[in-house]
């Protein structure tokens, strides 16, 4: 089930994603970052609908770790084919599959910014 | 004599040396039993120990007050992650010892960590974070388009940046440098990462990060730039740095990143629920009073003015909840203790912290 729905081009959704902390506090940059499903290639919306399917986003333990020091903190939501989660991840995201997904879509919203 | 007659008899009366010889020279029994007291010989077990593994903070004090000075080593490993967000690293890449291995980021790193240890132990004679030889380990080619650096505990960790608003993050030893001290003051005060503590905590790695760059470089307080991270930002960006100890607030001005919201006095000081209140935002003010007490104390900053800082953060009345005004109480009183409460030094060091608002 979980590869089907990941082959799945017709599945819609949205990802968002606040990073907090770092090495410095960068005003313009603290702010959420969301991208639709729709916006996204194919191959960019299977890959995230497998990675949370791997790292089990939606049914997994909210995360209780406290970022260190210049470690940053991720506020990440999902919503996939009505289903929706957000979660608070600190570095070092130690799930390899969690780590992942956090990765894609950071580096997915920021290859796709808002346009207004 | 007694070796003849008495079976641990060479534990009883021959010193060390003797037994070496023995040990070396004597015949198989002799051998074997001077090499049997050896083992159990304390002092020789304190020898062993020390020259086994890595040399601890307080043996290696005790040599060095006796003028014998063993230069520990930092121990370090770096690792590659390979772009992915895995830390440590799946594979080593270079040991301790080992020569460049021509992966810029691989070798900044082994030389940043080269360079702090260096700092701590050849002006404070602190050995490695922990003060105990804590082998230093790194991870480079952390994920992809990573724009940050960050000790998790155990490690520091680097990405490579995006290219387009910030260069690799081994680029900057102060940077590498500041990781490494949130390592020192997490084993000594434990400053809560949070609010005035957290700025205090992020200004003594900037600190400590600044001068280890102005070590290696051999510069003078008046001759160091005083920024932290520069050559971090691309040359698309509009800024130098990070921050700049000098002048907090004016490190960047850029559309993309925003203006360095940094204050250097306390009547702007930043109140805020980013950042962990403020904790990069606020640490201009304390930079700012290390910048201007190492300038007024004059000449290389690690010596006076770093030592004040340091034996401060040492100082069991700064702990966790220590705010900027507590930190500033404890540095005048440790320079008092260092140079007198009338010196030059203590003057500096008060005189600082008033200058920037905080007392």
């Amino acid at each position: 089930m979980q590869m089907g729905k990941a082959c799945d081009e017709t599945v819609t959704g949205e990802a968002r994603v606040r990073i907090e902390g770092g090495l410095a506090h960068f005003p313009a940059l603290a702010k959420e970052q969301a991208i639709s499903f729709g916006d996204l290639a194919t191959p960019d919306r299977q890959e995230l609908t497998s990675l949370a399917d791997q790292a089990d986003f939606f049914g997994c333990e909210p995360s209780t770790d406290i970022a260190r020091p210049d470690a940053r903190t991720y506020t990440v939501g999902l919503t996939i084919d009505g289903r929706s989660r957000e979660m608070r991840l600190a570095e070092p995201i130690r799930d390899p599959a969690m780590a992942k997904l956090v990765s894609v879509v950071r580096r997915l919203s920021k290859q796709h910014p808002p346009t207004r | 004599m007694c070796m003849s007659t008495h079976r641990h008899s060479l534990h009883c009366i021959l010193p060390p040396y003797i037994l070496s010889k023995i040990a070396e020279n004597g015949s198989p029994a002799l051998r074997a039993m001077a090499m049997h007291s050896l083992m159990i010989d304390p002092t020789i077990r304190i020898v062993r120990a020390s020259t086994a593994g890595p040399v601890t903070g307080d043996l290696a004090r005790r040599r060095s007050a006796a003028g014998n000075l063993l230069v520990p080593s930092p121990l370090r490993t770096i690792r590659d992650a390979g772009g992915e967000p895995e830390a440590p690293g799946s594979v080593v890449v270079r040991r301790e010892g080992e020569g460049p291995t021509g992966d810029i980021a691989v070798d900044e790193a082994y030389e940043g960590l080269g360079a702090t240890f260096a700092l701590f132990w050849e002006a404070y004679q602190r050995n490695s974070i922990d003060d105990a030889g804590l082998p230093l380990d790194a991870t480079v080619h952390y994920d992809q388009d990573y724009d940050n650096a960050f000790w998790d505990g155990t490690q520091m960790v680097f990405g490579d940046g995006d290219g387009e608003l910030f260069n690799r993050f081994t680029i900057a030893l102060d940077v590498i440098g500041h990781e490494l001290t949130h390592g020192v003051t997490e084993k000594e005060a434990g400053l809560a990462y949070f609010n005035q503590s957290g700025a205090l905590n992020e200004s003594i790695s900037d600190v400590f990060g600044s001068l280890v760059k102005q070590k290696l470089l051999g510069q003078t307080a008046d001759q160091a730039d005083w920024l932290i991270g520069a050559g971090l930002l691309t040359s698309a960006v509009k800024g130098v740095a990070l921050r700049s100890m000098k002048e907090p607030g004016t490190a960047y001005d850029d559309p993309v990143l925003g203006k360095d919201p940094q204050p250097g006095h306390m009547d702007d000081f930043v109140r805020t629920n980013q950042d962990n209140g403020g904790v990069h935002i606020n640490s201009g003010i304390p930079n700012r009073a290390f910048y201007l007490a190492a300038m007024t104390i004059d000449g290389n900053a690690w010596d006076r003015a770093g030592r004040i800082w340091y034996n401060a953060l040492l100082d069991p009345n700064t702990r966790a909840n220590t705010d900027f005004a507590g930190f500033a109480r404890v540095t005048i009183d440790v320079a008092g203790r260092l140079h007198g409460t009338d010196s030059a030094e203590t003057t500096a060091v008060a005189e600082a912290w008033t200058t920037v608002g905080v007392i």
